[in-house]
């Protein structure tokens, strides 16, 4: 069963920026379904439409079964959301806070009190439950964010660039805890634009830029599709054995790309294995002088080059995004 | 019954919220006894003259601070509404099924609250100073008051959601506040004005708040100024309710 769909799902900021453009998405229940794009690409946007905080401005999404658009009350009692910026109580304590919390969601006192003693167990909160938020460390605020998202046992839980700003062990954890959930059954909606976390995560992905979905499978369908390896050299000289060398790599008919990473030329082969020996004579011949080499299985950052054109890595590094958030 | 308790769950929240901003909670109580200590001294010598009929200027000049509490403390809502929308709790409450109306309410709620409190507190220290208090006159000018910070409270959270940060919201709310609390005659009566200033206090809902206010605070309460301004300002509570409630809904991204 498909816990979340979507049908030609689109936002327009501006009357002409489209943040969301057509969007098709189905994501099957009890699954982490990971939403891998730039800043700006539309997931934070997607997801609040989902989570009934933006209006839609036309196509159809049912979450749990429920018309966004019709019922949005109905859907707020099926999810649970964790935003960027996650919205802790600074002035509550963790267990005041997610008192609240379930509260809100019409749970009964002797309900919360159980759970809130489930989630501390969880989520590891015990040693500073009872302390004020504001004075927590990023990555136990971030544990009682998430705490607070799955306080009411939610069918679909959504979360925002969940490990943004946690260091890798706090991200580490923070993702044995999400796998967790999932394995109770929960699904969940995960946006990032970390390659690592889509890949390590998700038992589903989708690739988006630009607002729209460039490629859906698992991590490995969608780097089958790439079918092929790269190839990372660097040389011993300066920028114009570089160029050189690119026109040489381009005369190659088993060579389908190349490109220039920094000090680096990365090329896509069919097969890396066989292309390597090939390689070396070619470079030999030519007194090229190779510092380094390294052969490598596609990954996402290929899948998402291959889509759009742009490496993800330098989308990230380059652009601090366009305003998707706020 | 669900909106009810969500109403109570979140008054709670705000209400507790003040108690642990110690700072906030000493402006709140200072403000007005400094306006007192260090005012109306320079008031004194006006003592039965134009403008101030009773022999003691706190009959005036008290009920008009009320107004100024008033105001203020719904007009500064919109603050608290930037944080908690930067820090994700207005996303994170809006997700749940609680009431729409309860949660754009309940700060404005807590601040009406906090505002009977230190107007209490205000009354209390100016009763020894030879200030008038006829009860009933100040409940019904409680209630008056309470209707002016949800006016207030709404007009300047729905600024906060459309200008989503502070230095904008914060040049709209103050450039707004200043002409409004000085023609209304908080400071001074405005029965001292030239007259072409009290024809344009008249476009300004806070003058016919504190006109009542005086009226109420020297006994009287059925009377056409309080009934007006009743009139005025339960119709702007229901214009900006409807304003604030329909940018809620659709502008908080």
């Amino acid at each position: 069963m498909n816990i979340v769909e979507a049908k030609k799902l689109t936002k327009v900021y501006n009357g002409k920026i489209r943040a969301v453009d057509e969007l098709d998405l189905e994501i099957k229940e009890g699954q982490i379904f990971g939403f891998l794009g730039p800043n700006g690409a539309g997931k934070t946007t997607t997801l609040r439409m989902l989570a009934t905080l933006i209006p839609i401005d036309s196509g159809e999404a049912t979450v749990a079964g429920q018309d966004v658009r019709r019922h949005p009350a109905n859907v707020r009692r099926h999810i649970g959301y964790v935003g960027q910026f996650g919205g802790a109580d600074g002035l509550a304590t963790g267990r005041e806070d997610l008192m609240l919390q379930g509260q809100l969601n019409g749970m009964n006192s002797q309900d919360v009190k159980k759970r809130i003693e489930e989630l501390i167990d969880v989520l590891d909160l015990r040693d500073f439950a009872d302390r004020k938020c504001s004075t927590y460390s990023g990555g136990q605020r971030r544990r009682l964010e998430v705490a607070l998202g799955i306080m009411h046992r939610p069918e679909v839980l959504f979360l925002d660039e969940p490990t943004t700003g946690l260091d890798p062990q706090n991200s580490a954890n923070l993702w044995v805890q999400i796998r967790k959930l999932r394995d109770t059954g929960t699904t969940i909606f995960l946006t990032t634009h970390y390659l690592e976390e889509a890949d390590a995560l998700s038992d589903e992905l989708a690739i988006m830029d630009h607002g729209k979905v460039v490629a859906q499978g698992t991590s490995r369908e969608l780097k089958q599709q790439i079918a092929g390896d790269s190839v990372l050299f660097s040389f011993k000289n300066d920028k114009v054995n570089i160029i050189k060398t690119m026109q040489l790599f381009k005369k190659q008919p088993y060579i389908r790309e190349a490109a220039i990473e920094g000090e680096h030329v990365r090329l896509y082969v069919k097969d890396g294995a066989e292309a390597l020996p090939e390689l070396l004579r070619l470079l030999d011949k030519e007194n090229i002088a190779v510092k380094t080499m390294a052969l490598s299985e596609p990954t996402l950052d290929d899948v998402f080059l291959r889509k759009t054109g742009r490496s993800l890595r330098d989308t990230v590094a380059n652009g601090k995004g366009n305003g998707e958030s706020k | 019954m669900k909106v009810l308790r969500d109403f109570i769950l979140l008054f709670k929240r705000e209400f507790i919220h003040a108690l642990r901003m110690p700072t906030w909670l000493a402006v709140g109580i200072s403000t007005p006894l400094l306006y007192l200590a260090l005012y109306t001294p320079l008031l004194q010598k006006l003592a039965g003259g134009p403008g101030f009929p009773s022999s003691n200027v706190l009959d005036v000049f008290l009920p008009g601070m009320l107004g100024y509490l008033a105001f203020m403390s719904g007009s500064t809502e919109g603050y608290g509404t930037i944080f908690t929308l930067k820090d994700g709790q207005i996303e994170r409450l809006r997700v749940t099924p609680a009431s729409r109306y309860a949660l754009l309410l309940s700060p404005i709620l807590s601040d009406v609250a906090w505002m009977w409190i230190f107007i209490s507190i205000l009354v209390a220290v100016a009763i020894p100073f030879g200030f008038h208090a006829h009860i009933t006159g100040l409940l019904v000018s409680l209630v008056l008051l309470a209707l002016l910070v949800v006016v207030t409270g709404a007009f300047s959270v729905t600024v906060a959601l459309l200008t989503k940060e502070i230095a904008t919201f914060a040049s709209i709310v103050s450039g707004i506040s200043l002409p409004v609390l000085l023609l209304s005659g908080v400071l001074l009566p405005l029965s001292m004005a030239p007259t072409w200033m009290r024809i344009i206090a008249h476009f300004n809902p806070l003058y016919y708040v504190v006109n009542a206010d005086r009226i109420l605070s020297a006994g009287t309460i059925w009377n056409s100024t309080v009934g007006l301004a009743f009139l005025v300002t339960g119709g702007l509570v229901l214009a900006t309710l409807l304003w604030a409630t329909r940018v809620y809904k659709k502008a908080v991204a």
